[in-house]
């Protein structure tokens, strides 16, 4: 670590680092589709920036007008602050648009791939799609 | 909690401080090396598991990192015992998560994961390194070891989470950590790979270059395998710094997950 090269590299390989590492650790392909994320649109209630692993709780309208209450799990906070989240990246009333791999049961449950937020700014959570190794 | 962060972040100061002194002294001429085999490598550095290389992982068996596999991996020399003993277990992570009913002991009682559990974990790790030990500091706990260097183990060491380490360096690059008289109550890793109070763990951490550690170990356990078997995890430079976020096992917080994503998402029987 002698010059700013040096350093330059070591952040970059510490973001691929991370970015590939973001199932690993849950890794629960039986339980999750991390095939395809699911897309909604919707409303933060609550940020909860904790271990073992944050939640973020969102409202989604449909167009009968009915609402759901979805709640989005991403890696700890530890990890998230490698990939530039904060606790305050979100807040309540934020109108985002969020990308989830969701539970394969039904449940309004989910691990988050990215959230999008209202001035398009993106926050990625997860890996694309693709990232899991298929199971051996 | 405060007391203990306390005590680390004094213990941290302290070990630094004493370190660059002995660094100084060894520098003015003194001609006294630092207690060990050959010169120390730097190991400095805030370290965090590396994702181009394994990540974290869930299994310590090279052969089967994701844990899809468990107990048919080709690496892992089982005890009949030992395999259905791993089969038995209920992990809270992996492609069969049950995190509410796992049977790992460091969700279920929040006790320590000791080593090589702890690397199974995103947290990042740093060494300090001084004249007569080097403490590892684990971001999780936050726990720390001491590895006594130049020093022998115990005759009849009492059997404890962490074991009783000592340590040497090689080569000028390598930090070697031998340990014995562990408890049997860890997993060796997330998927519930067992131990007994035999196992004989050696640990050699090797920066390959300024941004890269190489952990290469040797798992030795006559009483659950039957011969020795290598494992391996890798970690690069952190960019957030140690200790930036404590991970605490709180099983308030781990509760609070359970009931609110964990528990909903399971498949049903």
């Amino acid at each position: 670590m002698t010059n700013r090269s040096l350093i330059l590299a070591g952040i970059v390989v510490a973001v691929l680092a991370v970015s590939a590492q973001v199932q690993a650790h849950h890794g629960a392909t039986n339980v999750y589709d991390f095939s395809k994320p699911v897309v909604m649109k919707g409303t933060i209630t609550k940020f909860e920036w904790l271990n073992p692993h944050n939640q973020i709780y969102f409202d989604v309208t449909d167009e009968k007008g009915v609402v759901s209450h979805w709640i989005a799990a991403t890696e700890p906070p530890q990890v998230m602050l490698e990939r530039g989240w904060t606790r305050r990246s979100l807040k309540e009333g934020d109108e985002v648009t969020v990308y989830i791999f969701a539970a394969k049961n039904g449940a309004k449950v989910g691990n988050l791939q990215k959230i999008v937020l209202a001035d398009g700014k993106e926050l990625t959570a997860a890996g694309p799609a693709s990232a899991p190794a298929p199971a051996k | 909690m405060r007391n203990r962060l306390t005590f680390l972040a004094m213990l941290s100061l302290g070990v630094a401080t004493f370190s660059l002194v002995a660094s100084a002294q060894a520098g003015g001429g003194a001609g006294q090396a630092p207690a060990a085999n050959s010169k120390p490598p730097d190991l400095s550095g805030d370290w965090a598991p590396d994702g181009r290389r394994g990540g974290i992982g869930q299994s310590l068996s090279v052969s089967d990192i994701r844990g899809a596999n468990r107990g048919k991996e080709s690496d892992i020399p089982y005890q009949p015992w030992a395999r259905e003993k791993t089969l038995s277990e209920r992990t809270s992570t992996g492609p069969d998560p049950q995190f509410g009913n796992t049977t790992d002991p460091q969700v279920l009682y929040c006790e320590p994961p000791g080593v090589p559990h702890i690397y199974l974990w995103p947290i990042k790790t740093k060494f300090i390194q001084t004249p007569e030990a080097v403490y590892i500091l684990h971001e999780l706990g936050p726990y720390y070891r001491m590895v006594r260097l130049n020093s022998k183990h115990p005759e009849d060491p009492d059997p404890q989470w962490w074991g009783d380490s000592i340590g040497w360096y090689e080569n000028g690059d390598t930090l070697v950590v031998d340990t014995v008289g562990f408890t049997d109550k860890t997993w060796l890793d997330q998927m519930g790979h067992p131990h007994t109070e035999k196992l004989h763990l050696t640990e050699r951490y090797k920066r390959a270059d300024a941004n890269t550690l190489e952990l290469r170990m040797v798992i030795d356990d006559p009483g659950a395998y039957t011969k020795p078997w290598n494992a391996e995890r890798n970690f690069t430079l952190s960019k957030t710094g140690f200790l930036r976020y404590q991970q605490i096992c709180s099983v308030r917080e781990n509760r609070r997950f359970e009931e609110n994503l964990a528990k909903p998402a399971l498949p049903a029987k």
